[in-house]
Formats: structure tokens, C-alpha cells, sequence
């Protein structure tokens, strides 16, 4: 985990502590490091959390204090010198919980959308998963469906590169650019948006790069074994350091739109518009974007990239003048 | 007055409190007794304050999905006066024959690892953990694939929370080419991610018919209301709305001309089939293949439907009208 964990809330502690104690019981004695990374909290958080467990146990009598062997208690030896849990004294939580019926649909939602990687459905797991799940939730969890996307010739080529650990030749077509042909070391699928992406080093370019599937074609499997597959793949939509910056305007309730688009652009919202920059390769590509925007989105800087969308919407447009009407 | 005990401390001792009893306890066993409340008792906290935060507690873990049952008086069931509270083992337990295998733990973490949203991430990670206490390790992770499942739509978690209770629920609806949005009062069912874009389905209430809309269409907040309907209604909705939504796209058809060889004829001949003249794409929204279209400036002509000429038509032309040159132009 590379973002620092935030602290819990009182509700996410007791979550915690359900799931913290029958894992501890199960594994005996762990290491502090070992649990706070399990549970996605800091080292001190999971110390304070194990410490708070000797003062929770069962309902005292009226006026009297509850007996040590009514409370949790722990191994405060090994945990003060060796930084090591372990439970000495258990009075309850015994067993893991149900699912709760978010944990559930989740789950659930997560496992159709993984049911088309190659690795998941040849496993033929999924169907099995989704009963257990859906048998294990405390309530009943919310419909939350993933219409299924369709797995192409393209898709399974570049996944079975990917298995096999070996380069896969294509030619790709980039929008307003010529097809070339791309032998790529391939490292990584990212499915978003119902879009599928390869990203990987491109013998080219000598570089990683990100290519949509959708403008794959012919592609082939090589057998020149890759040697870029543990590189760190790109910012999915990162730009290049060569690239030149567009600002355009859009309306602020069109702006959340953006994101789906664009990678880190940089917005600044005024009087209910927001201004955003966005970095291009050719500063004229973003036409398509505005034109999908159908006026909504104002491209102001620089002046052939407004021009060009202009013109790109323009010609459009003139498809559908019959030659009659022509002037 | 007496040290505050932290809420998740309360909360913890009132959960391992109520699995330890058969018989159940009552209300005022449990503030006398359990170990946060009854310092606040002794504190002089009055017992309508007490018994209020007792309430709130139990909707708190009922949230975390601990069964909280409640054993009235039998003569009189109404009667909660003397009820007594326990959490039943065999309900709160995840059932013994439930069992996970590695590699079935390994494609969990994987569909665990799709949320890009925190709420979400953190209720699969959580799933993931319980399976993980189980002593379960899972095999090598699947490694390489990197699906990601985007829920941005304030709507979202409103519905979601409405879905479960069963409630009916009212938003504002701007439908694409109407000035003003519209109230409607819907009985959600389901969350549908359909080509990427989050839709609700439900029952509108005001002509009882199924219903589906985008989420992204929805204008301020969603209003959760008290009015719950029949949870039987959401069994097999997913799958009703789901075939509903591929009814209408095998029902919709454009016949389209693209210019070889461009973005427009790759990405759209992904989901065409050939035409005498041109080809022909399915689709479910007007507006949304609209804005696609007009992405594609000249690359793609609309043949049929007219409506979706005319909506690609008006966008392009909003498009030249935004950009009219300036007049400081060179």
C-alpha cells in the first residue's frame, strides 16, 4: 500500500475487531507488521486496537468488577518486546462473521467483472464463488450487475502473451496517424471503462506504452521471450514528457465527465465553469473529445487546436448537405 | 464523571455481551451491566439518554451485519417492555460448510482489487480479510490483469442503500433534450454497469412499470424515503434488468457509413455487422451513440434512425457555434 492508512472510525473498529480476533486465534502467534498489513492500518493503530482488546469481555455483575478469565487478554511480553500478537485469553468472537451485504455485492460485482480474464474463467470458479458469497451474507446484498463484456480474438491473443511470457506482434491503428506494426512485451491488462488496454514496451518505441485493444489488428503471438515484463507499467493515461497542453472549458456539472477521458489534468472552476489542461501528443487530437462534448466543452487555447475542432465538426456537419442544397 | 469509553469499545463488549447469552438480556441488564454503558449509569447519564444510544448501537451492528434478535414477551408480543436482546451464533457465524480453496481465494483478491471507489474497495477488502481468518492462503495472485470498476455517481451509494432496505426512493430525472428535470418516486432493484455507464433499474411508482435510468442523469440528491415495498421484487432483478437492457439494443439499429480506415470504422465495426449500404450498430441510448458519433466529425454519416441524424446533426452544430472564430483571429 503506498497511500498512508487513514484512521478508522468507531463502526470500521468494530468491523475490525469481528474479523482481527478469529484470525489472530487461527494463526496463533503474528507479527505486528504482518497484521496491520493484513487489516490496512498502521503498525501503532494495530497495537493501540490489540492493547483495547484486554479491557473487552463479558457484562460484569452490578457493582462488581468482571474476573481476569471473563476478559480478552493478551501476551503483553511478546507484544511489548517482540512486537508479536497473540491471544491468551479469548471470551467470544470465536468465529469469523458473515459477509455483510456490502462486503458481498462487492464481491460480487468484482467477480463479473473479472469473469472474462482468461486466468479467471478458464478456472471455472466464478459460478461456484458467487453462490458461496451470496450464501455467506449476513443480508441479502443489493443487485449490483456487471454486464459481461465479450472476450475477442484480439483480447485472447494479447492474454495468452501475457500467460505465456512472450512478445505479441500487431498492427496498430492510432487515430489520425498511419498503422504501424508494434511488437510489444506485454505486462499488463487494464480492463476500464469497458475498454481493454494493453500496456507494455514497445520494441519501437523503446518505451512502454498503452494500446487499446479496440485498434488492434492481426495480432500474433511471437516466441521472443519478453524482458521488460517486471518494468513498472505507465499511468494509464499519463502523458509524454514531448506533449503539449490544450485548455478547454466545460460547464462544472460536465466536469466529473472528464475524468473518464482524460488522465491528470489540472481544473480550476470559476462562476460554475471549469477550465481544465489537458496534455496531447498533437494538440489538435483534442477535437474528437470536444465533438463528443457537442458544444458543451469550449477548446481556448491553443489556436489550431480550436480551429481544428471547429473544422473537424464543420466537415461533419457538411455530410449532410445534399448536393442540392449545396451553396 | 467517569472516563469516556471509546464507542467501538461499547460496541464491541455489547456484541461479545449478547453472543454470550442463551436466554437474551434485557435492556436494563445491558445498560447496568455492559461495560460502557454502565459507567455512564454510574456517571448519572439518565436512562432515556442511555436507552437511546442503546438503539442507535443496535442499528450500528445490525449495519455491520450482526443479527441482533429480539425475544418479546410471549404473551404479548407488542410488549417490548421486558423483551430480552441476544445475537444467535448460527446466524452471526459464516456457515461452517462454506469453505474457500486457494485458487478460489486468488480470484477473489483479484475481483476484491476492481473498486476504484474507497467505500467499496474497503467493503471487498474487508469480504477478502473474513475468508483470509478462515486460515485460508490463497495461491500465487493472479497477476496482469488490472480491471477497474469506476463508480463516480454521487447516486450511487444512496441507491445502494435504498436497494437493501427496500425503500422507495425519489430523484430529479433530466432526460437529454427536455429543459427541466422531472421528480420521479422509483422501488429500486438494481445496479447495472451497462457499456461502462451505471443505470438504476426499478419500478416507477407513478405508472408501475419497470424502468431503467442512468445515473449520470440524475440532477441533486437522491431522497431515501420511509415507504419500503415488497423485498420479493429485487429477486432476479439484476437479471431481469440486464436482459431488458439487451431487448432494447437488439431492438435499436443504425445504419451507419464510415470512411475506411479511420477510428470511426475500428471502433465501430468492433460491434457492427455489414448493411447493403454501410453498417448497422445496435444500441441502447440515442444520446449517448450521439455523442459518440459526433466524435467521429466526418469519419461516420448517420443513414437511419432520423432521430439520431438530427441528435448528431444539432451536436455537431453546437460544436462549429462554440467555436466560432475570434475576432482578434490572425
Amino acid at each position: 500500500m503506498s497511500a498512508q492508512p487513514k484512521p478508522l472510525l468507531a463502526a470500521e473498529r468494530v468491523r475490525l475487531y469481528l474479523t482481527l480476533v478469529p484470525y489472530l486465534l487461527e494463526h496463533g502467534q503474528v507479527s505486528l507488521a504482518e497484521a496491520s498489513a493484513e487489516f490496512g492500518v498502521t503498525p501503532q493503530e494495530m497495537r493501540g486496537m490489540v492493547e483495547k482488546l484486554t479491557v473487552i469481555g463479558l457484562p460484569g455483575e452490578s457493582g462488581y468488577w468482571q474476573q481476569p478469565q471473563e476478559m480478552f487478554d493478551i501476551n503483553w511480553d511478546l507484544l511489548d518486546l517482540e512486537d508479536v500478537i497473540e491471544i491468551t485469553n479469548d471470551v467470544a468472537l470465536r468465529r469469523v462473521p458473515r459477509f455483510t451485504a456490502r462486503e458481498a455485492a462487492a464481491l460480487l460485482a468484482g467477480l463479473q467483472m473479472v469473469a472474462a480474464v482468461p486466468a479467471v474463467s478458464d478456472s471455472g470458479l466464478v459460478a461456484g464463488l458467487i453462490s458461496k458469497l451470496s450464501r455467506g451474507a449476513a443480508d441479502a446484498p443489493a443487485d449490483v450487475v456487471v454486464a459481461p463484456s465479450a472476450v475477442d480474438e484480439v483480447r485472447e491473443v494479447v492474454a495468452r502473451g501475457l500467460q505465456d511470457g512472450v512478445a505479441i506482434s500487431f498492427t496498430y491503428q492510432a487515430p489520425d496517424a498511419a498503422p504501424t506494426t508494434r511488437t510489444v512485451d506485454p505486462v499488463q491488462i487494464l480492463i476500464t471503462n469497458a475498454q481493454w488496454y494493453l500496456q507494455g514496451w514497445c520494441h519501437l518505441r523503446q518505451a512502454m506504452r498503452t494500446f487499446h485493444l479496440d485498434r488492434v489488428s492481426e495480432p500474433k503471438l511471437t516466441d521472443i521471450p519478453i524482458t521488460h515484463g517486471g518494468d513498472q507499467v505507465p499511468e494509464p493515461f499519463a502523458g509524454l514528457d514531448d506533449e503539449r497542453e490544450v485548455t478547454v472549458r466545460v460547464s462544472e456539472r460536465f466536469a466529473p465527465l472528464l475524468s473518464g477521458f482524460l488522465p491528470a489534468t489540472t481544473l480550476e472552476a470559476v462562476d460554475g465553469s471549469v477550465t481544465a489542461h489537458v496534455h496531447l501528443a498533437d494538440p489538435r487530437g483534442i477535437k474528437r473529445l470536444a465533438a463528443r462534448f457537442g458544444g458543451a466543452m469550449e477548446v481556448l487555447e491553443p489556436g489550431v487546436a480550436r480551429s481544428s475542432t471547429r473544422e473537424w465538426a464543420a466537415s461533419g456537419l457538411a455530410l449532410y448537405h445534399r448536393p442540392d442544397h449545396e451553396d | 464523571m467517569a472516563a469516556r469509553i471509546p464507542a467501538e469499545e461499547r460496541l464491541t463488549n455489547l456484541v461479545v455481551a449478547l453472543m454470550a447469552t442463551e436466554i437474551g438480556l434485557t435492556k436494563q441488564q445491558i445498560l447496568d451491566n455492559v461495560s460502557g454503558y454502565r459507567q455512564r449509569a454510574d456517571a448519572g447519564t439518565r436512562s432515556d439518554a442511555l436507552e437511546k444510544m442503546f438503539e442507535r448501537d443496535k442499528e450500528e451492528l445490525r449495519s455491520l451485519g450482526v443479527p441482533i434478535e429480539t425475544l418479546g414477551d410471549a404473551a404479548d408480543p407488542n410488549d417490548l417492555r421486558e423483551a430480552r436482546y441476544r445475537i444467535p451464533q448460527a446466524e452471526y457465524d459464516l456457515p461452517a460448510d462454506i469453505e474457500f480453496t486457494p485458487a478460489e481465494l486468488a480470484v477473489l483478491r483479484l475481483a476484491g482489487s476492481v473498486w476504484s471507489a474507497e467505500s467499496a474497495s474497503g467493503d471487498a477488502q474487508s469480504g477478502v480479510r473474513k475468508i483470509r481468518a478462515l486460515g485460508i492462503d490463497g495461491d500465487e495472485p493472479i497477476i496482469g490483469f488490472a480491471p477497474r470498476i469506476t463508480a463516480r455517481d454521487a447516486a450511487f451509494a444512496p441507491l445502494q442503500d435504498a436497494i437493501e432496505k427496500s425503500r422507495v426512493v425519489a430523484f430529479e430525472y433530466l432526460k437529454p433534450g427536455e429543459a427541466v428535470p422531472r421528480r420521479r418516486s422509483i422501488r429500486p432493484l438494481a445496479l447495472v454497469d451497462y457499456e461502462a455507464r451505471w443505470h438504476v433499474f426499478g419500478v416507477d411508482v407513478d405508472i408501475d412499470e419497470d424502468r431503467m435510468f442512468l445515473l449520470s442523469r440524475i440532477v441533486g440528491d437522491v431522497k431515501v424515503t420511509t415507504t419500503t415495498f415488497d423485498p420479493a421484487l429485487r429477486d432476479g432483478a439484476g437479471e431481469r434488468a440486464l436482459a431488458g437492457l439487451e431487448r432494447v439494443s437488439a431492438e435499436n439499429a443504425a445504419l451507419l457509413e464510415v470512411t475506411p480506415g479511420t477510428e470511426a470504422a475500428l471502433r465501430l465495426g468492433r460491434r457492427a455487422t455489414p448493411a447493403a449500404q454501410g453498417i448497422t450498430v445496435p444500441f441502447v441510448d440515442l444520446h449517448i451513440l450521439a455523442d459518440e458519433l459526433a466524435s467521429y466529425g466526418p469519419e461516420v454519416r448517420v443513414v437511419e434512425p432520423a432521430a439520431l441524424r438530427d441528435a448528431v446533426i444539432a451536436r455537431l452544430q453546437a460544436v462549429v457555434d462554440a467555436h466560432a472564430e475570434r475576432e482578434e483571429a490572425r
